[in-house]
């Protein structure tokens, strides 16, 4: 049932961000535009190019869906609704998400085309530069909740969001969980207007439509990740827990998806480099900020 | 539920979805095939094959960074049960676990000390 729940709020959830992405990158504001290119896509050609890692090419959109998914059912909507409550709650969003990696660096290997090959690679090394970052702020948030139970994460904020207990951890993951997305100022293995697609360029017609539909329910999975772990899900006045957690994921993906356009794309080089000298002695700074901070006041 | 009811509850997603992909597919091509012409099947290189695998197009430069990612992820495989008891051992516990990330954090200086942080 809540198995059910869950996969339809995520679904209504990417809708609202495909139409937001198109209204941030266009400028017109389509509220029909994700279902008709949707249908589109399905009627047309979907071509295999001519030398493919048949198997890669084949499995690479729907495991990105699967990876999106499946981080997605840990995470909580209302105390009740959860798909799977796992005792390695927080930690089963990380091996899930470490599929989108490998999603696409299949995607870019498999039909064997230079723009993809280069857009698969760059991931891997975006992903050198966020992995680290997406999991010691997670570490910190556990410390706090003394649990991995997504649940019990969000429970322990009931006196005070972890954005504000820990607020380098809150802007390190936000910024790493662009980076998992391959949003705008780090959408580097897609990069329009330079590598003609990326990883997505060999795709066309209903492998593309599983393919788009997979990043918009992977954008819309971090924003709930990032509602879950810093912004206290469900927890809030006056509303029912789901309105509040589909508030907040909503308002979330809307900042992720609006910060990319007032900023040009980074470098692999810069973002490894920044990712490497600045994040993760700040991620440690924050782990021991936040062991510091358990001791002292609690 | 159980743990074990919980696990097939994410292989039978796992398997929903896969079947969505495959169904999604199975409507497509009953709308119509993919009609064979010349080239259609080229990648996008602008019309023209390359001469040489495409693999050999990208330089992994980023094997400094890799290598010193690889220690570090295993480092993380410890801290998340550390962090679950953390409250209850208290300060030996941020002891014992800061002389360990103090290690690590020396080792990612001594790596960028000698280079590694940065294109190769």
């Amino acid at each position: 049932m809540s198995a059910v729940l869950t996969v339809l709020m995520l679904l209504v959830g990417a809708y609202l961000v495909a139409v937001l992405e198109g209204w941030v990158s266009t400028g017109r504001l389509r509220p029909a535009g994700p279902i008709t290119s949707g249908l589109a896509l399905l009627g047309r050609e979907s071509v295999v190019p001519r030398q493919p890692d048949r198997i890669f090419f084949e499995v690479a959109p729907p495991l990105l869906l699967v990876a999106a998914l499946l981080a997605a059912a840990v995470l909580p909507l209302s105390p009740g609704l959860v798909v799977v409550d796992l005792a390695t709650g927080a930690l089963f969003v990380n091996a899930a998400l470490a599929y989108v990696m490998v999603a696409l660096v299949m995607a870019g290997w498999g039909p064997d085309g230079t723009y993809a090959m280069v857009g698969g690679f760059r991931f891997l090394g975006q992903l050198i530069a966020y992995s680290m970052l997406i999991v010691m702020p997670i570490t910190a948030v556990a410390m706090r909740a003394e649990s991995l139970f997504t649940t019990e994460v969000v429970e322990s904020q009931a006196v005070l969001p972890n954005a504000v207990y820990q607020p380098v951890g809150f802007v390190i993951f936000f910024l790493a969980a662009m980076g998992v997305a391959f949003l705008p100022p780090l959408d580097l293995p897609t990069a329009p207007g330079e590598l003609a697609g990326g990883v997505m360029a060999e795709y066309t017609g209903w492998r593309l439509a599983v393919m788009r539909l997979a990043r918009a329910v992977l954008v819309v999975t971090l924003a709930a990740a990032i509602s879950v772990f810093y912004l206290g899900g469900w927890l809030g006045p006056v509303l029912p827990p789901w309105a509040w957690s589909a508030l907040k994921t909503l308002l979330v993906a809307a900042a992720m998806l609006l910060a990319g356009r007032y900023v040009p794309r980074l470098r692999e080089t810069h973002v490894l480099e920044w990712g490497w000298k600045i994040g993760i002695p700040l991620a440690l700074f924050n782990i021991f900020y936040v062991g510091v901070l358990l001791l002292v006041v609690e | 539920m159980s743990a074990l009811q919980q696990y097939a509850l994410l292989f039978g997603m796992v398997v929903a979805t896969v079947g969505l992909a495959l169904s999604l597919g199975v409507i497509s091509r009953s709308l119509g095939r993919v009609r064979q012409e010349k080239a259609k099947d080229v990648p996008a290189t602008s019309g023209k094959l390359s001469p040489d695998p495409v693999w050999g197009r990208y330089h992994v430069r980023y094997y400094g960074y890799a290598l010193l990612f690889l220690a570090f992820d295993m480092e993380m495989a410890y801290m998340y049960p550390w962090a679950v008891v953390y409250k209850e051992l208290g300060l030996v516990a941020l002891l014992d676990m800061g002389v360990f990330l103090m290690v690590l954090f020396l080792g990612l200086l001594y790596g960028w000390s000698q280079g590694a942080l940065r294109r190769q």
